[in-house]
Parts: C-alpha cells; sequence; structure tokens
C-alpha cells in the first residue's frame, strides 16, 4: 500500500490549499483559530463561498452537486479544510440530509431541497432524540397521525442542536404505534415556521446555547414532506446514522489543535523554559500525532474499501467514530493543560467572538476550557461510544 | 514508610454523620443555582457558621478538633453534593491555618475568634499574572514607610477576597543587604490604596470569587506583618498549607463520590432497549471503576491526614500529601469524566448536575500546587533535585 500523494494529487492539494488562502474570510479564519463559536450568518456566508466555487457537497452524487473526486482527494479537501482552519460544513446537511434525500427521496424532493441544502439557504437541525429516547433511539415516541393530504404532529424532541437556526427539521415520527418500535417510525421533513413548533433552548457545559429542546403541538406537515415509504423510516435514519459516524472522525480538526497547542506550548513557560522543550510534553504530543495519524491511514483504507457505487455505511465507521472522538477528546485536554491556569477564567463575550471582547495576551486561553468541555459531547452524540462498541462487537467480531 | 494506621474515632464518625445528613438536606439543593448564577452563597456560609465548622481541624484552644482527618470528613461530606459550600470552610480555613502558624499573639486575638465564629472573613493571596506554581516570582513589594509598609502590585485569582474582611499577601521586602525576602501581610479591608477588582466569571468553583488584588501604595501598619522580616513568617505559612494538602484532596474525595452518587441515581433510572442502563454489563464495569479508584483516593487521603495529625512532618509527609493530592484530583477528573457519559446527552446540558462535577475537578488538578508540581515533589523524595545543565 502506497499512501503518499500522487503528482496529481499534489498539484490539487495545492489548488485547494490557495482557495482557502484567498475565499476564506480573515475574520472567519481568526475565530476558527482561537476555537470561537461562529454565527448563523458567518456560516451561512461560507457555504454560499464554497458553493459558487461548486465544493460545497463534494462526497454527494455527481447528478446532485458532488465533485466526483475519488476519495483520496476527498480527503486532501476535508484535511484542508480542517487546517485552514476553515468552518466545516454543517453536518446536518452535507452529511446527512442531503445524502439521505439523494438515496431516498423523489426527484420533486431532490430538485426543491438539494441545491438549497447545498447552499445552506436551508438550513436543517435534526429530530431524532427524545426524552425517553437517545441510545435506544427506536423507541422515540412522537406521533403522527394523517389527516388527509397532512400529517399531524404531537410530541416533543430533545437536544436538538442548532433549531434555534434551522430552516427545516428532519424529523422521525411514529405513524404506527401498534408495530414492532422499528417498523412504525415515518421520516418527514418538517419547516420550522410551521404554527405548533416550540424552540426552548438548553445551556450546555460550556455556557453556550447550541442545543435545545422541541415541542410539537398539532404541527401540521404536508404529506409530499415524507421521505420514502410510511413506517420504513428507521430504515432511512439507520442509513443516515452510518454516514454520520464515518464522518465524525474529524482528524483533521484534532491535528489543527495538537498543531495549535504545539505552538502555544512554545509559548508558555513551565519552570523558567519553554513547554514546548519538556520531554514529558514532547512524548504526549508524540504519542497523539501517532495515534491520529493510525486513524487517519483505518480512514483512507475504510474510504478506499467502500464502493463509490453502493455507498452504504459499513459499520466499521464504528471505529472512526470511537477512536476519533477519543482523540478530539485528548487533543482538547492537551490544550487545556498548555494553558494552565489562563484556563480557568470564563469569557462568554470571548468564545463568542465579539469584537469588544479581547483584551490581554493570554485571551488564546478563554476558549480552551470551554471548548474541552463541550468536546465530551463528540464521545456520547452520533451514537454514544458506548453504543458504538456494540455494534462492533456484533457487526464486524461477530460476537 | 511508616506504619501508622487509622481508623475513624466515635467523634469523627459523628461529625461524619452529621454533616452528611446536613449536606443532603440543606446544602445538595441549592447546588446547582450556586453553580448557576456564580452568586456568593451567604445561606451556606450562615449554615457553617450555625454548624461551628470554622476552627474544626485546629487545636481545642481555637475551639476545634485538633484533627485534619476530622476536616477532612467534613470536606469530602460537603463537597460530595457542593463543591462551593465545602470550599467556603477550606477558605476560611486557610485564613485561619497560616494565622495560626505564623501571627503573634496580638494579631491571633485580633482574628481568630472572628474567623472562628464566622464574624470575620478572610482571603490568602500569592498568585501573580506571572507567578503561579513559581512562588519565588512575585514581584508585589513592600516598602519601609514610617511606622509599617506601602504595597505595591498586583495579584490574580485572589478567591473569597471580594467579600473578605482582611487579606494575607504575600510581598518581597528588600533587607538591609538588598536581598528579597517574601513576606506576609495583613492587609485589611477599606485600606486605602488596596482595590478589589472585578470578580473573575470561572469554568468551576463558581460561587466563591476570584478577583484580582491591586495595591498603589497601600499602607500596612508594622502590627500587619506575619513573622519577623526575613520571610520566616511566610516560610511556616506555607509549611502549614503543605501539611493542610490532604484537604485538598478531600475536596477531590467528595467530588469523586459525589459524581459516582449522581450516576448510580442516574444508571438505575434511565430506560433504553427495554430496561434500566444499570442493567448493561458494561456500564456497570464502569461504575466498578469510578467506586474503585473513588476508594482508593479516600484511603490515600485519610492516611495522608492521619500521618498529620500524628504528628509526622517533612518528606515522609510532603509525599504522602502530594500523592493524596494528585491522584485524588485525577480521579475526580477520571470519575466526573466517566459520569458525564454515563448521563449521555444529559452529562452536557447544564440542566442536569453532573457536569458542574466535571468543571470542578479540573480545577483541583490546578489549584493548590498543579498535580504536575505535586509529581516533583513525589519524584524530588525519589530521585533527589533533577540536575540543570
Amino acid at each position: 500500500m502506497d499512501l503518499r500523494f500522487t503528482a496529481e494529487e499534489l498539484a490539487f492539494r495545492e489548488e485547494v490549499r490557495e482557495f482557502f488562502r484567498t475565499a476564506l474570510p480573515a475574520s472567519i479564519r481568526q475565530k476558527c483559530v482561537l476555537g470561537q463559536r461562529l454565527t448563523r450568518a458567518e456560516l451561512k456566508r461560507w457555504q454560499r463561498t464554497l458553493y459558487d466555487k461548486g465544493w460545497a457537497t463534494p462526497a454527494w452524487a455527481p447528478t446532485w452537486g458532488g465533485t466526483d473526486w475519488n476519495p483520496v482527494k476527498q480527503y486532501i479537501f476535508k484535511e484542508e479544510l480542517h487546517l485552514a482552519p476553515a468552518p466545516e460544513p454543517l453536518s446536518f446537511n452535507v452529511n446527512m440530509i442531503g445524502p439521505t434525500l439523494i438515496a431516498f427521496g423523489t426527484t420533486e424532493q431532490k430538485q426543491l431541497f438539494l441545491p438549497k441544502i447545498a447552499s445552506l439557504d436551508y438550513w436543517f437541525c435534526q429530530g431524532f432524540s427524545e426524552p425517553g429516547a437517545g441510545s435506544d433511539l427506536a423507541s422515540l415516541r412522537t406521533q403522527a397521525r394523517r389527516d388527509g393530504d397532512n400529517y399531524v404532529v404531537n410530541g416533543q424532541k430533545l437536544w436538538t442542536s442548532t433549531a434555534h437556526f434551522a430552516d427545516w427539521c428532519f424529523l422521525l415520527v411514529r405513524t404506527d404505534p401498534q408495530a414492532r418500535k422499528q417498523q412504525g417510525i415515518t421520516y418527514l421533513l418538517m419547516d420550522m415556521k410551521s404554527p405548533g413548533i416550540a424552540v426552548r433552548p438548553i445551556i450546555t457545559l460550556d455556557g453556550h446555547h447550541e442545543t435545545n429542546e422541541l415541542f410539537l403541538e398539532e404541527v401540521r406537515i404536508p404529506v409530499e414532506n415524507r421521505v420514502g415509504e410510511e413506517n420504513r423510516g428507521w430504515d432511512y435514519a439507520k442509513y443516515l446514522l452510518g454516514l454520520e459516524r464515518s464522518g465524525i472522525a474529524r482528524v483533521g480538526v484534532s491535528k489543527m489543535r495538537v498543531r495549535r497547542a504545539k505552538a502555544l506550548a512554545a509559548l508558555v513557560s513551565s519552570e523558567g523554559r519553554p513547554l514546548a522543550e519538556e520531554a514529558q510534553f514532547r512524548e504526549r504530543v508524540a504519542a497523539l500525532e501517532v495515534e491520529l495519524k493510525a486513524l487517519e491511514i483505518t480512514q483512507m483504507r475504510l474510504i478506499s474499501e467502500t464502493s463509490a457505487a453502493s455507498n452504504a455505511p459499513d459499520p466499521k465507521g464504528s471505529i472512526l467514530k470511537m477512536k476519533g472522538s477519543e482523540l478530539q477528546q485528548a487533543a482538547t485536554q492537551l490544550l487545556l493543560d498548555v494553558a494552565g491556569y489562563d484556563a480557568l477564567e470564563y469569557d462568554r463575550e470571548f468564545l463568542r467572538g465579539e469584537a469588544a471582547a479581547a483584551r490581554a495576551e493570554s485571551d488564546w486561553a478563554l476558549t480552551i476550557a470551554p471548548n474541552h468541555y463541550f468536546t465530551r459531547h463528540v464521545s456520547i452524540v452520533g451514537g454514544s461510544n458506548e453504543i458504538q462498541r456494540n455494534i462492533l462487537a456484533k457487526q464486524v467480531l461477530g460476537l | 514508610m511508616s506504619q501508622a494506621t487509622y481508623s475513624l474515632s466515635e467523634d469523627q464518625l459523628a461529625v461524619r454523620e452529621l454533616i452528611r445528613r446536613v449536606a443532603r438536606e440543606k446544602v445538595a439543593p441549592r447546588a446547582a443555582a450556586i453553580d448557576r448564577t456564580a452568586e456568593y452563597p451567604h445561606d451556606m456560609f450562615a449554615l457553617l457558621k450555625d454548624l461551628g465548622l470554622f476552627a474544626l481541624p485546629f487545636a481545642s484552644s481555637y475551639g476545634g478538633t485538633g484533627s485534619l482527618l476530622t476536616a477532612c470528613l467534613a470536606v469530602e461530606e460537603l463537597g460530595r453534593v457542593c463543591y462551593n459550600t465545602g470550599y467556603l470552610l477550606v477558605v476560611q480555613w486557610t485564613a485561619f491555618g497560616a494565622l495560626v502558624a505564623a501571627a503573634n499573639e496580638e494579631q491571633k486575638a485580633r482574628f481568630l475568634p472572628g474567623l472562628a465564629s464566622g464574624e470575620l472573613r478572610g482571603a490568602f493571596s500569592i498568585t501573580e499574572a506571572q507567578s503561579g506554581s513559581d512562588v519565588s516570582g512575585i514581584k508585589t513589594r513592600a516598602e519601609r514607610a514610617p511606622g509599617g509598609y506601602r504595597l505595591g502590585g498586583a495579584k490574580i485569582w485572589c478567591t473569597n477576597s471580594d467579600i473578605a474582611d482582611f487579606v494575607l499577601v504575600a510581598a518581597k521586602c528588600k533587607d538591609a543587604d538588598d536581598r528579597d525576602s517574601i513576606n506576609l501581610f495583613i492587609v485589611e479591608k477599606g485600606t486605602a490604596g488596596f482595590t478589589v477588582g472585578r470578580k473573575e466569571d470561572k469554568m468551576g468553583a463558581r460561587g466563591v470569587p476570584s478577583c484580582p488584588l491591586f495595591f498603589d501604595g497601600a499602607f500596612v501598619p508594622e502590627a500587619n506583618r506575619m513573622g519577623a522580616e526575613g520571610g520566616a513568617g511566610f516560610r511556616r505559612v506555607m509549611e502549614a498549607l503543605n501539611t493542610s494538602r490532604p484537604i485538598v484532596a478531600a475536596r477531590a474525595v467528595g467530588l469523586a463520590q459525589g459524581a459516582l452518587d449522581h450516576s448510580l441515581e442516574f444508571v438505575k433510572n434511565r430506560n433504553a432497549f427495554g430496561r434500566p442502563i444499570a442493567d448493561f454489563q458494561g456500564l456497570r464495569w464502569m461504575l466498578a471503576d469510578m467506586a474503585m479508584r473513588t476508594e482508593a483516593a479516600r484511603q490515600l487521603t485519610y492516611r495522608a491526614a492521619s500521618l498529620v495529625d500524628a504528628g509526622v512532618e517533612g518528606e515522609e509527609l510532603a509525599s504522602a500529601a502530594a500523592m493524596a493530592k494528585c491522584f485524588a484530583s485525577d480521579v475526580a477528573m477520571q470519575v466526573a469524566t466517566d459520569a458525564v457519559q454515563l448521563f449521555g446527552a444529559a452529562g452536557i446540558s447544564n440542566e442536569y448536575p453532573i457536569n458542574r462535577y466535571f468543571r470542578d475537578a479540573k480545577v483541583v488538578q490546578i489549584i493548590e500546587g498543579t498535580n504536575q508540581v505535586q509529581r516533583n515533589i513525589i519524584a524530588n523524595m525519589l530521585l533527589g533535585r533533577e540536575s540543570r545543565r
């Protein structure tokens, strides 16, 4: 196996790098470097730039806006995006609902939704989890009954991230309470402007508002906004969760963080010399980089094994999800240890990147603790790491 | 290693039982709001005052039990439900212990009865922007002036300072030979030229405020210097602080136990795949590990405290105390991290109690001598100091 890039791939990398260098607004780049949270407008602006370039949705089928890059090129693109660092395209749109519609949507749905999903004109959120249905998603209880050309939805969704930004929501509802729990679920697209939707913010451990609770009362959703067949929603959702997992390793993000930790460690002094010169620190960085490299190669291997035609999620994606989330957490932990005392302070304005917030030389440390704390979520969402172990045991190891 | 073993006395068990009950009934219901609002919990201070705990670790002549182990039990039980309330106690003890170690009789008479009763509140301040773990790097200076000193400089992260009646401030003095020594000064609230800055917003330990301090020629009378000039007083206080380090470990044990308590409650009541998640072996083993680590941390902490109570000093104590602080806070971090995972998405929501433990545990790894410094202490005992080229 030769893992070196070819001359053509290197040229492609240069092209991508040049694009990020020129097209990414400096203010957005700076926020990404500092780990500050982006606004809705900033994400939309950036996604629009990618869309205009034709690079918003590289992995999609070419007919529907994909770039037809081979897995290596897709990998290079993602890596350069993370290292730029540029904002990641909204996963709900690009990795989840887009591919789901491409696989299961009607032609009308594809024509109507896919371009707007790609450009982020329609911001989607994910209405899956409920108070009693997290890892055990199939236990969901939000009900939908048919009323003429509409479904009428009642229930409650939880951990609906970015619902307060969203134009649409892809939603799982129970349409057949009598059937086995996986078999009575339907997949709907809900316009967030529909009457009967209440969004309540949930503040998370970083003090930030990212996620929400969603209350649905007699919300009417036209039948034409159903994805696929009634009561088959579980199959579509499973397909989508598999896709979510393969995109979740975020090797480039961790690499960027380790790179930043190294740079900052040269500025931080530990007993009179730069922390970067301490043997223990260097060993830790080395160990982390080795693990990242291993994950990267594993990811490349899985990508090239997955046939582009079938595009079926591979249960081995659970490895990427598990290991990728652990390494994301290890990288933020490393940053936190570099920041030490300076990370204790909490500054909401700085975290949000508000102009008035920056004050002192060590301000870079202010986002590190909240981002580290919030990164606990990566071993929980997208199927908790415990669920991933179950999947691996059952579907890969055959236990 | 000394053979000292310990068992909890009747009195100690009684103290633990009392505080456990009060903590559950009166403190636990307040814990989330204290963390959320980051407002100083006057009601919790009043509660501790009513319980008469402010002299607990100190000799009976000061109204205490003379047992650091007893103090550890109290802090553990409070910290188990509310880190901040336990912290109120520790902050008061720190000022108390410093005065016991190095104040003269007149100073003790002036401040200790008030601290013991809770009529007075103290704070302790060494850390500066450029010197956290490295105490010798402080820049705040005390210049000789008629009848006393004038202080100039700035401090950061001074816990309790915006509410304290006095702050024990470390500052450098020059002696006749132009040599520096660090001395402690009792700076009273309202002193001209002494200001307490804006309260820092913190990621953890949010209920007890930390503020920067500014000294602009603040006058401190000679009567408020602790110990003779030349640094002896400061050294005695630092030794006393090292001796009391098991209390920091006990805060971590409390956090770990509390995170475990919440986790057990949660997994028994949370259902997935048709049964409580407490029935899944993977999670049961996680909880077994959490309990195992917590108990190991507790034993190390109690033992270190019992060594203090038995009068052990020097390297043996320093090493045991460093191990207890470092191990217990690393355990608290690990256990709290696992607890967040067990709670699932609820673990990262501020509407559930558990991420408070996670944020507070990180603080204990950093404060009171970072865990890296503790490892240095232990390694120096094993190997001597490292040679520097």
